[in-house]
């Protein structure tokens, strides 16, 4: 397999202003500033294959966007060094800009005024797409999504969904290698979502386009990324394997029940007979988070099922979500 | 990839143009108040202008239709900045809320890609207001009629318009070092109302700085000259032109310059 | 009275205003370009009339008019209109009619900030160039006094004309057409490019029954008169005064019919 993007010890730093505060500080801003150095990125190395959905994760400010930028050949790193499709992004913008597509989940990049289709048709000529595949193309679109009531609607006229839509397939409209989706889903609504999902899904299936998705939603992710990358304060904390990720922590679950009798007095002889165990309750559940690799949770209910007469049982998998806001909260171990 | 000359920039330029025009209709409203407000502008600018002359004859050796021939020059030297470098007023929103950002992944000039986003129609009611005074004008003077002077004040209206067109992208780049750079661009614009009268009032300090740093003397002084005093035409006034090319080719530079830096720095 | 919560509002204008240094910078050396330019210009105008003194203005006289017209001009010029516009185009207006504030309280607080930074960047400066330029030429005296109320009363039908201008972007969508009339009408009839005594009748008798003159004008001839009676004061003071009234009434109740019919209709 080949690898479509190599990034060997890419560093970004920045200059930025340390501002004072208050009307003093304004005023003292005036004549004197205090300016220090900022590293945006530090020392990120990946590789990625054609192909391939990597969901590109941190927390906001972790230096996602820099480093997408510096993909896109709109900053130069540092130090290190980026290939993306043989090319150096930086020093051939132009050359990198055929290749790849970006979408900005708050920003489009549609001509504002116009109807989809004449955006669309300016994009053939600025890519010099060949008719054939244009056509093709838009044939494509046409059997994913219901793209004709949108066609002949000015993009401001749209609602953000359909706008973002829009934005998707203009991205792909001149078959790109790579595309970066920079939050696609924000802001909205959950069927809306899942039809943007479906559409990068079989985009990426159609064509073997790279996605390069950043995103805070975990839906986007579970729905599309095997792969994901985690980066906080510029620093790279994952890069696996989505199932691997899961297990990072241990195979855990949580156990939820209801008993008969008074709650809080109940979770106290839980949490006597269990004492290997973390037990939590709250108005309504009785918590038990059990790891299967020591204890299986039916040992864990015969146990209880002694004692108790259980009402009400749950079983939680540890979500995608709590893995990742445990690894922003803690980093990885 | 094909290669990407003036015929490609020329192809999409005019299918953009022709979209835009045709959204721009559907504003009917819109675009009638602005003509409006364009046609008060020029209406305006001429009574001042005409309050001026009635209270004065001639202003340095100047008469009132020479300098009404200065005034229509310097309208339609400003035609172009105002139909096709529009956009540049926009930049400093977009640099400052960071959208500028998707501008930089097309495969194409950045700086005609930014610029080919606006056609400002209304440009065109200046355009034939200055035309009107410059013919008025050229009769009330008797300058005579010869298809020398015609190439010749079409090629000196090019060369302001280049001038005015450098001085606004120059201004227009300034948002990506300053915050606030609106007022860059407002003193530029403010500065434009003076292309209209003959530099020499200036002391010659200021003459040359109106000449070579800010060169406001070149969008209608210097080309009208070729014009109006045939008889003693300086150097200066044969080398607009270059003048010209250069000053734009400076502003287009120094406007991607101030483009990939501000992508530096991040947002 | 609960002043400290529009103070708020001013100080908060002042450190935003403050925090572009290098605009600042810019607005100061482009005023003084903007004096040099107007001094040359005026004072060409002039040596080409025989007397000196023109409609009863003497050279001097007139470049401190304008040149202090302009400082005055920079110094009220908020871009209310724009702000309007671009607020209820964007929705954004929605959330500054929640604010526990009249929005044309909030509005015009939230400007004040820069009237502090303009007076110390622009205006001051200004006049002591003047000042120095005219070895004094502007007399000290009671007349500052009366300078001082004549402006404030300038802001207010300034701002109330803003306003109003502002609260017809509700209706249209055409902000630009909409702010280059007014600035058009505003800048010529308040007598800020021409001085009015310039204007010939029977323009002149009719821009004095104008509300815009009193912006301006009002506080310049306030400024430039060495002994003026009382009665003329008055007059001046008067008519600033009954217009401020009249202006700001229709605009607040203008604003609230326009108001109630838009959430009638529901935006």
């Amino acid at each position: 397999m080949s690898n479509i993007i190599n990034i060997k010890n890419v560093t970004k730093e920045f200059k930025v202003l340390n501002r004072r505060e208050g009307l003093k500080g304004s005023i003292k801003d005036l004549f004197s500033r205090d300016y220090k150095i900022v590293r945006a990125v530090d020392n990120i190395s990946m590789d990625i294959e054609q192909g391939e959905v990597i969901g590109y994760l941190g927390p906001n400010g972790a230096g996602k966007s820099t480093t997408i930028k510096m993909m896109t050949g709109v900053l130069e790193p540092t130090s290190g060094e980026i290939l993306v499709g043989g090319n150096i992004p930086y020093k051939n913008r132009t050359k990198n800009a055929q290749d790849i597509g970006v979408v900005f989940g708050q920003r489009s990049q549609l001509w504002w005024a116009l109807p989809l289709i004449e955006s669309f048709n300016i994009l053939k000529d600025i890519y010099q797409i060949g008719d054939n595949e244009y056509h093709n193309m838009l044939e494509m679109y046409q059997s994913l999504v219901d793209i004709e009531s949108l066609l002949h609607k000015p993009v401001r006229q749209m609602s953000l969904g359909q706008r973002t839509l829009s934005d998707i397939l203009a991205a792909f409209l001149h078959d790109p290698k790579i595309v970066f989706l920079d939050e696609p889903t924000i802001g909205l609504d959950v069927s809306m979502k899942a039809k943007i999902r479906d559409l990068i899904y079989a985009l990426n299936k159609e064509k073997n386009t790279t996605v390069i998705l950043t995103t805070h939603d975990m839906g986007d992710v579970d729905a599309l990324c095997r792969r994901i990358v985690i980066i906080d304060k510029g620093k790279m904390l994952y890069d696996n394997d989505i199932e691997h990720l899961r297990g990072f922590f241990g195979s855990y679950r949580t156990l939820k029940i209801r008993v008969d009798g008074k709650l809080s007095k109940c979770a106290d002889i839980v949490r006597k007979e269990l004492a290997n165990l973390s037990v939590s309750s709250d108005d309504e559940w009785i918590s038990i988070l059990v790891d299967e690799e020591k204890t299986t949770v039916m040992d864990v209910l015969n146990q209880l099922r002694n004692t108790f007469n259980i009402r009400d049982m749950q079983l939680e998998e540890i979500s995608t979500e709590d893995v990742i806001k445990k690894i922003y909260e803690e980093g990885v171990k | 990839m094909k290669k990407k000359g003036l015929g490609f920039y020329l192809k999409i330029y005019c299918k953009i143009l022709a979209q835009d025009l045709k959204s721009k209709m559907s504003y009917r409203a819109d675009f009638i108040i602005s003509t409006i407000g364009m046609i008060f502008t020029n209406i305006a600018g001429f009574v001042s202008f005409w309050i001026l002359f009635h209270n004065f004859s001639s202003i340095n050796g100047w008469g009132y239709y020479e300098i009404l021939f200065l005034y229509g020059f310097s309208l339609v030297s400003l035609t172009p900045v105002q139909c096709f470098f529009d956009n540049n007023w926009s930049l400093r929103a977009y640099v400052y809320s960071g959208d500028f950002i998707k501008y930089c992944f097309r495969p194409i000039n950045l700086f005609f890609y930014y610029q080919s986003e606006i056609f400002d129609i209304k440009g065109l009611g200046q355009l034939a207001f200055g035309l009107g005074t410059i013919i008025y004008s050229w009769i009330k003077l008797g300058l005579g009629f010869s298809p020398l002077m015609l190439l010749k004040i079409i090629v000196f209206l090019i060369t302001a318009s280049l001038i005015m067109i450098a001085l606004q992208n120059a201004a227009a780049a300034t948002c990506f070092w300053i915050n606030n750079s609106f007022y860059v661009l407002d003193l530029v614009t403010r500065f434009k109302d003076y292309a209209k009268y003959p530099v020499t009032i200036f002391s010659p300090v200021f003459r040359f700085i109106f000449t070579f740093i800010m060169p406001i003397a070149f969008i209608a002084y210097y080309p009208s000259l070729v014009i109006l005093r045939p008889d003693a035409v300086p150097l200066l006034s044969w080398l607009s032109p270059l003048f010209g090319c250069l000053f734009f080719w400076l502003s287009y530079k120094f406007w991607m310059y101030g483009a990939m830096k501000y992508n530096g720095t991040g947002s | 009275m609960k002043i400290k919560k529009y103070l708020t509002l001013t100080r908060a204008g002042i450190i935003e205003s403050l925090n572009f240094r290098l605009a600042i910078l810019i607005m100061i050396a482009g005023n003084l370009l903007y004096l040099i330019v107007v001094y040359f210009l005026w004072k060409s105008i002039f040596a080409s009339s025989e007397t000196g003194v023109v409609n009863g203005m003497t050279f001097t006289d007139t470049l401190i008019y304008l040149v202090l017209a302009t400082a005055l001009f920079n110094f009220m010029e908020m871009y209310t209109v724009w702000d309007m516009g671009r607020n209820i185009q964007s929705g954004k207006i929605v959330l500054d009619l929640l604010k526990p504030m009249e929005y044309r309280s909030y509005l015009f607080w939230s400007y004040s900030g820069s009237f502090v930074t303009n007076f110390f960047f622009t205006v001051l400066p200004t006049f002591m160039v003047v000042i120095i330029v005219t070895h004094g030429a502007i007399p000290f005296g009671i007349n500052l006094l009366f300078f001082a109320v004549s402006v404030i009363l300038g802001v207010m039908i300034n701002y109330s004309i803003d306003f109003i201008v502002g609260t017809i972007c509700l209706y249209t969508e055409s902000i630009w057409g909409i702010n280059i009339m007014k600035q058009v009408i505003v800048l010529l009839l308040s007598g800020a490019t021409v001085p009015i005594v310039f204007f010939p009748e029977p323009l002149k008798t009719i821009v004095y029954y104008l509300p815009f003159q009193s912006i301006y004008n009002a506080p310049l001839t306030l400024l430039l008169s060495r002994n003026p009676s009382y009665e003329t004061v008055l007059i001046i003071i008067g008519t600033q005064l009954i217009w401020c009234i009249i202006i700001t009434a229709f605009g607040k109740i203008f604003w609230k019919k326009s108001l109630r019919q838009i959430t009638v209709n529901g935006g």
